[in-house]
């Protein structure tokens, strides 16, 4: 167990505590966010919250948006420090339903701004659209929030014109867990959702298995051969050879014909900002392999 | 081996060929499976799945339940202990440490070296176990808490190493589920391989093993090196359980079912019980197996195959305990203790309290590392960190005094709620809770855990009562209920929803979920229990001294033993919630206590509830403070509050 909060850190924890009464009346709110897809939503309107929880994994998970050093680390999403967010004196709390355990204890440090994002047989990309707008009225910010929502409108759009000659194939999206399992994004998972936003067929019908503990095994990839890969996220270190020699895994027709396409890390429960990193990473390397059809 | 013994096994082996045979032909006609031989390249995508997939992994299921069936077998016989196989002895959590010790800090050599990664991590873990149980003589009893002490800590610094890291690896966490879901005929190849030749020298051990049955003496005056023999066999073992490990990941329990149902079914000798025992491992195993694959195509839910076994193994072993032919158990003498000076113990107590309640008050993070907090920080620290002082402090105490009830309620000195699945119980209820009343809120959960102890308790009563409650059949009946909780637990990670969430931070268990209202209602109900506890404390000195003692004073044992249970699963369950499943609080507070000198059952009693706040008020203190601002689970710190103490009473002389 390395160090988990450098010192540097520490010391901008520890300036914001003195800071802390002292930023009042007319001060932005100071805003810490427990929720991923929440921290998405809050940057995306131009704003940053003074602290969000497991930033470093935050870092090499989700990529974008790129957060200031200056904001503090509040450790575990399932587990956040309490007295680290007590001391920094926050105003708002953004949560999702998925920390209903938490709430009590959240509410008697700052007011609570909870919206759900991610619901078992629900697209999630409606509902990070939709929570764009909550939280632009929330803070005030309507009008960002419009003009966010047409953007994030024009560039799926976009992506779509550009993605249109790929649409008579169908896709799988996948994360690589290890060299026999990997996770399949469906319809109710923000890949999947902007896949059909894009105007491609998942090959995935089933609902999703980002599931904990028991993501499905390779061959069921195999149902649709006709279909492309595309693995999101980097392949585990631990699994790459495995991988490179299994047997299934080269049988697999997209991979005979060469029809996999690696893009770099997406939150996969992220909110507008990770839809739309994922819809361009894609259309990149679309574009970038054209030969793969 | 009786008729029926083989009717059980023909019915399995039938019963998995006809699920293989109903998946096989599904994916490839009958009429095909000529083809399968030819070269990869030429077969059909689906031919392939059913040649490197289907084939391989009933293959694989096979060869790793017979390994394990052999492992839990040699182990078994070695230390003439029923209650011995890799998971028990906490040989697989060994290895499963290692292994996630290395995905997190080298990733680079699990890639390719995996088989001497865990076994590195297996060796370790049964070194440790041996070296303890070697100066016990073995006793099997003792063996098997090191075991479960050691699985238990290896457990909890994995899940502490992932989550310190801010990662839930899916690898990892598939691993732990023990898939055996395959690729290629790779990981059958060296199993199949590993099996064979371990299996061959378990085969030259089995005459020297019969004279090790003969019992120490008899065996040096036929000149046998016994030494040479027991490193050998737990050598073997221990391989086993570490190429099953690396291969499949836990699959626990087949090591404890297979020589369990082999003896049950009338086997008697050494040799038939280790020639028998991976034939049964192999069936159970494959069998479990066809059934996960069955249930994933039907429903489209997967089920890490290792829990199934652990559903399956956990009340198959609590039906058959009662064939099981009990081997001699030496009871727990209880240690002389001196009578020690209770002034000065109550004096340190005295000084302990104020001291460790300002350090939690008062101590604060600052910009290098930690300081004194001035006063006006204190109090605005103060209202969020009294409630967790106050809730794990009474939790903790709560844990000592069950344990200290039913070590001496059942004259085992290794007896704790841990041990005896009543935390186990507490999961199953909380995990029950979240099921069925979702937006219940913390009520409706503690209800639940506290239910489901009280079951779990019940369960356990209803059958050590039919047996009389020896001890050890209280433990392993404690083991199952323990193994078939973090067995349904695991599914339900699997499932994969919201309730994967609470019941992952429940597994790791934090203080800080403690609110002012429940902190005061774990408090109250900790004065309560050591109040009730204190009333009934006649019972527990009388206790002790065994039933007929207990019944020629007028004591009715049975109802005593109701009512204390009943105290001891409201108190676990109640504490569980806060700590989470495991701490070893319950069993060390009450040793210390009893080494102190405090031996009469009220000194016991009170100095347990108050050795054992302080324990966990430090290991919370530790908890929030050792990786700050990322919080580490409560139990893992309780737990490394008191492994140390009890490897080291374990590793004395008597």
């Amino acid at each position: 167990m390395g160090p988990f909060v450098s010192r540097r850190e520490l010391l901008l924890g520890a300036a914001l505590l003195l800071a802390a009464p002292m930023a009042r009346a007319g001060a932005p709110l100071r805003i810490a966010t427990i929720d991923w897809a929440m921290l998405e939503t809050l940057c995306a309107l131009g704003l940053t919250p003074v602290a969000a929880t497991e930033l470093i994994q935050f870092r090499s998970d989700a990529v974008e948006p790129d957060l200031p050093a200056d904001v503090v680390d509040l450790g575990l999403r399932g587990s956040p420090n309490f007295e680290l967010l007590h001391l920094l004196r926050p105003d708002l709390i953004l949560i999702s339903p998925f920390y209903v355990r938490h709430e009590a204890a959240l509410g008697r440090i700052a007011p609570l701004f909870s919206l759900p994002f991610y619901v078992r047989g629900e697209p999630p990309f409606e509902k990070a659209l939709a929570a764009v707008k909550a939280l632009g009225e929330r803070l005030g910010r309507s009008d960002r929030a419009e003009a966010l929502l047409k953007e994030i409108v024009g560039e799926i759009e976009g992506f779509r014109q550009t993605l249109a000659p790929f649409a008579n194939r169908s896709t799988y999206i996948v994360n690589i867990g290890d060299a026999r399992h990997v996770r399949v994004f469906g319809f109710d998972s923000m890949f999947g959702d902007m896949l059909a936003r894009l105007g491609l067929p998942n090959a995935w019908t089933d609902r999703s298995r980002f599931t904990f503990a028991a993501p499905v095994s390779i061959e069921n990839l195999a149902a649709d051969p006709d279909a492309r890969i595309v693995i999101v996220s980097e392949v585990p270190v631990e699994a790459r050879s495995g991988l490179r020699n299994s047997i299934i895994w080269n049988s697999l027709e997209p991979v005979r014909k060469g029809r996999v396409i690696q893009l770099a890390n997406v939150n996969p429960y992220g909110g507008v900002t990770a839809g739309l990193r994922f819809a361009r990473l894609f259309a990149e390397a679309m574009l970038a392999g054209d030969r793969r059809g | 081996m009786t008729m029926r013994a083989w009717s059980f096994l023909s019915a399995s082996l039938l019963a998995s060929l006809m699920l293989f045979a109903l998946a096989a032909s599904s994916q490839v006609p009958f009429s095909q499976w000529g083809d399968l031989l030819a070269p990869p390249a030429e077969l059909t995508l689906d031919k392939i799945i059913l040649a490197y997939s289907l084939f391989p992994r009933a293959a694989v299921a096979l060869v790793a339940g017979a390994a394990l069936g052999l492992s839990g077998a040699l182990l078994q016989q070695f230390l003439r202990n029923p209650l011995a196989d890799p998971s028990t002895l906490g040989i697989s959590a060994g290895a499963q440490l290692a292994i996630v010790a290395a995905t997190l800090y080298v990733p680079e050599i699990v890639d390719g070296h995996r088989t001497l990664v865990a076994l590195a991590g297996a060796a370790g873990a049964a070194a440790i176990v041996f070296a303890l149980g070697w100066r016990r003589a073995f006793e099997p009893v003792t063996m098997v808490v090191c075991g479960l002490l050691v699985g238990v800590t290896a457990a909890a610094l994995s899940a502490a190493m992932t989550l310190a890291r801010g990662e839930y690896l899916m690898s990892l966490v598939t691993w732990n589920g023990g898939s055996l879901s395959q690729q290629d005929w790779s990981v059958f190849q060296s199993l199949g391989l590993e099996l064979v030749l371990l299996g061959l020298f378990a085969g030259l051990l089995i005459r020297p093993m019969l004279v090790l049955g003969l019992g120490d003496t008899s065996a040096r005056s036929l000149g046998v090196n016994l030494g040479g023999i027991r490193f050998a066999i737990a050598a073997i073992a221990t391989a086993l359980a570490g190429f099953v490990a690396s291969a499949v990941g836990l699959v626990s329990f087949v090591g404890l079912a297979a020589p369990a149902f082999v003896r049950a079914c009338g086997a008697r000798r050494p040799a038939a019980i280790v020639a028998l025992s991976p034939l049964a491992g192999a069936l159970f195993l494959w069998l479990c197996d066809s059934i996960v694959q069955t249930v994933a195509r039907a429903s489209s839910e997967n089920f890490p195959t290792g829990a199934v076994t652990a559903l399956v193994g956990g009340p198959l072993l609590l039906w058959l305990l009662p064939k099981v032919r009990s081997m001699e158990v030496p009871h727990e003498a209880r240690e002389s203790v001196h009578r020690g000076n209770l002034k000065i113990a109550f004096a340190a107590f005295l000084v302990l309290v104020p001291v460790l309640v300002a350090i939690a008050f008062v101590v604060g993070p600052s910009g290098h590392g930690w300081k004194i907090l001035s006063w006006a920080e204190t109090l605005d620290l103060a209202p969020l960190r009294w409630p967790r002082l106050l809730a794990s402090a009474a939790a903790g105490g709560l844990l000592a005094v069950t344990g200290a009830i039913l070590q001496r309620m059942t004259g085992n000195a290794m007896a704790s709620p841990e041990v005896v699945g009543v935390s186990g119980g507490a999961g199953l209820g909380f995990a029950a809770a979240l099921t069925f009343a979702p937006d219940g809120g913390t009520v409706v959960v503690f209800t639940g855990a506290g239910l489901g102890a009280l079951i779990a308790m019940l369960a356990v009563l209803v059958f050590a009562s039919r047996r009389h409650l020896p001890p050890e059949k209280l433990l392993l009946a404690g083991v199952a209920v323990g193994s078939f909780s973090s067995a349904v637990l695991s599914a339900l990670l699997a499932i994969g929803d919201q309730r994967s969430w609470q019941i992952l931070s429940w597994l790791g268990g934090s203080a800080s979920t403690a609110t002012p209202a429940t902190a005061i209602f774990l408090g109250i109900l900790s004065l309560l229990v050591v109040a009730a506890a204190l009333l009934l404390s006649r019972w527990l000195t009388i206790l002790p001294f065994g039933p007929s003692i207990a019944l020629s004073l007028g004591l009715s044992v049975r109802l005593s033993r109701v009512l204390l249970l009943l105290l001891s699963g409201a108190a676990t369950g109640a504490a569980s919630l806060l700590v989470g499943p495991l701490s070893f609080v319950g069993l060390v507070a009450p040793h210390i206590v009893l080494r102190a000198g405090l031996v009469t059952a009220p000194q016991h009693l009170a100095g347990s509830f108050l050795l054992g706040s302080i324990l966990m008020a430090l290991a919370d203190f530790g908890a929030r403070t050792a990786t700050f601002p990322y919080e580490l689970p409560l139990g893992l710190f309780a737990a490394l509050v008191g492994a140390p103490y009890l490897i080291w009473l374990l590793g004395r002389h008597r």
